[in-house]
């Protein structure tokens, strides 16, 4: 057994329309010896929808999932920022209310599971920089992506609510910084870095979401990005899969290549561009690849 | 110590131009010293030119907000040494979001006139009882005690993503304003409100980026606010509008098969016509093999179990629902 196991979550973006994260996570787990422990009858933690319609039925789904990984004994690592937001929320106000936990529990306890509120959530990105130690990644990496200059996206869902997220810091945010240099990167500093790509609202208010994605793209663009990358599946849809439709909103060419975290690490530690998925992109990053 | 100050600045009013420059002040600042008095002792001495808002100097009348280090706080409970040790820096700006006036002073015109579309009174059914006055229980009251805290000092809307993009949008403190009423028991409009509040640039435009509950300076959680407006207006039945419809899609998702089936919830929530619309871009999607399935979506292990928690969660709503009414 690895030193570090986790109840693995990807989540829902992760196992389909975005499943190169997925694959790309569990190759560079075994690389780095860290130990994934899949979570077959694990529901969607509702993205934050499930709130809006009830939020008893938000913390009782989420009470269900914390549940297996508290029989597993394990921790939850998820590669998703919005599951890890919904799942941190749920659990600090199950923590935080004894009742509320009682209450939750008989509802979860007509399907015979309890939760104790014994469970953290943390993210890939979380598992790196602090679990694993960014000391220890360093030794592991084979091609430092020395050529690249990345700027970090983190999404919404990865800084705030920071009371419920206990990791990192909102408007000093290190991890994901910390991570591009400790791969051997060179970070670009932007002020949309820590603001929403709009993914939300893409069905509901798609001028809103294309517009906020688009000033994002150049925002980091304009200050001198090769590329971007995010520990967020929902951020990849709308900066990758959405960029076309940025530019033709915004009149303008961006083509800036988006990674997943995981394809970031996994560049680093050697894989190709076919083990990392990139083939699955719609900016292709062939073109800033040249150097490997 | 001494901390230099960069302020920007600007005068539309004298110049008919908003042309933002920086300015620097150094101010000699001492342990819990706050930057509304280091901007006071900035006009006090060294420039008497400089505006800014202020009154109480106690975080309760909500003028003296501005930005921070690129974050909207309020000036009065933001101590210097704290901000100047995180940050290396004192970068002071107008809240964003809001047209300025002067230096660090904005219009407040667009966040009030929003306010006035949420109709900020109770518009009760009736006079209530007429030997006694409404009473309300003390439960009934927490529902809307965080929506009450706010100063109206507009650090939610300034930090507010879709605002940013969306000047129309109704924005977070006129929504968590619309709770306090709608989430009242004495509310006679209830309906009407919600509908209003589903509208083009109404509470669904939310991109949920959560800065409105982090920088909110008195815990009002306009977020959680938004939220519940949500739950109210798809209990009441309100679903003529894309926002309630994509989550109906996603709440009937995870019910049938335990998680979020993308290709049923883009056609649920717009529908034949629009959907017709996205095949360019499905195309492009199928050709990079992100496609997902639109007929075979496999439920997770346990499903019943998922189900069952639905069944029981509905139950416990419609017992509440019937206690009410009896109530």
């Amino acid at each position: 057994m690895a030193e570090l196991n986790y109840a693995y979550y990807p989540g829902c973006a992760s196992q389909a329309i975005t499943k190169e994260s997925n694959e790309t996570t569990r190759r560079v787990s075994e690389l780095l010896d860290i130990g994934l422990h899949d979570m077959p009858r694990a529901n969607c933690c509702g993205a934050g929808l499930i709130t809006d319609y009830s939020y008893e039925l938000s913390l009782a789904l989420n009470a269900r999932i914390f549940a297996q990984a508290e029989a597993m004994g394990m921790d939850i690592m998820t590669i998703c920022s919005t599951c890890l937001m919904v799942m941190n929320t749920a659990n600090r106000d199950l923590k935080n209310d004894p009742a509320l936990l009682k209450e939750i529990n008989k509802i979860i306890g007509d399907v015979g599971l309890k939760y104790s509120g014994g469970v953290n959530i943390k993210q890939l990105l979380w598992v790196l920089a602090e679990d694993y130690g960014l000391e220890r990644l360093k030794k592991k990496i084979k091609k430092p992506i020395n050529w690249l200059k990345v700027a970090p996206f983190y999404g919404c869902h990865s800084l705030r609510p920071s009371d419920a997220l206990g990791f990192d810091d909102p408007e000093k945010p290190w991890s994901l910084e910390a991570t591009i240099s400790a791969l051997g990167g060179e970070v670009v500093e932007y002020g949309g870095k820590t603001k929403c790509c709009g993914f939300q609202v893409d069905l509901v208010a798609e001028d809103t979401a294309v517009e906020m994605t688009g000033t994002r793209l150049l925002d980091a663009k304009a200050n001198g990005a090769d590329c971007m990358v995010t520990p967020c599946p929902f951020c990849h849809i709308n900066l990758d899969n959405y960029q076309g439709m940025a530019e033709k909103k915004l009149s303008q060419k961006i083509s800036m290549p988006v990674f997943h975290l995981s394809q970031l690490v996994g560049l680093a530690l050697g894989l190709d561009a076919d083990q990392l998925g990139l083939g699955r992109h719609l900016v292709s990053p062939e073109g800033i690849l040249k150097g490997t | 110590m001494k901390v230099k100050f960069k302020i920007r600045r600007c005068d539309p009013i004298r110049t008919g131009r908003c042309e933002p420059y920086l300015q620097a002040y150094t101010v000699e600042v001492t342990e819990g010293m706050t930057v509304l008095e280091a901007l006071i002792e900035i006009a006090a001495g060294e420039d008497p030119t400089l505006a800014f808002r202020k009154s109480c100097r106690s975080a309760i009348c909500g003028s003296c907000a501005m930005t921070i280090n690129g974050f909207p706080k309020l000036s009065c409970n933001t101590q210097v040494l704290p901000e100047w040790r995180k940050r290396g820096e004192m970068l002071i700006e107008p809240l964003r979001n809001h047209p300025v006036l002067k230096d660090l002073i904005v219009d407040q015109t667009p966040f009030w006139k929003k306010m006035d579309k949420v109709t900020p009174y109770l518009t009760p059914k009736d006079e209530g009882p007429a030997e006694k006055c409404y009473l309300i229980s003390r439960q009934e009251a927490r529902m809307i005690d965080r929506s009450q805290k706010c100063i109206m000092c507009g650090c939610c809307n300034a930090a507010c993503n879709s605002l940013d993009i969306d000047s129309n949008f109704i924005a977070p403190a006129a929504s968590a304003k619309a709770w306090r009423f709608v989430g009242d028991v004495r509310e006679g409009q209830l309906r009407k409100r919600l509908e209003r509040l589903s509208d083009e640039h109404g509470v669904w435009d939310c991109v949920r980026c959560i800065h409105c509950t982090q920088y909110c300076p008195k815990d009002v959680a306009p977020l959680e606010a938004i939220e519940r407006l949500r739950s109210r207006a798809m209990a009441e039945g309100v679903m003529e509008n894309e926002g309630a419809i994509h989550v109906s899609a996603l709440v009937d998702s995870v019910k049938r098969v335990g998680r979020l089936d993308e290709a049923a919830m883009t056609f649920k929530t717009l529908g034949f016509l629009r959907s017709l619309g996205m095949i360019p871009f499905g195309l492009k999607m199928e050709i990079h093999g992100k496609m997902p399935h639109p007929i075979i979506f496999p439920a997770i292990e346990g499903i019943d179990e998922v189900k069952k928690i639905y069944e029981v969660v509905e139950k416990r709503a419609k017992k509440r629902r019937k206690k009410k009414k009896r109530g």
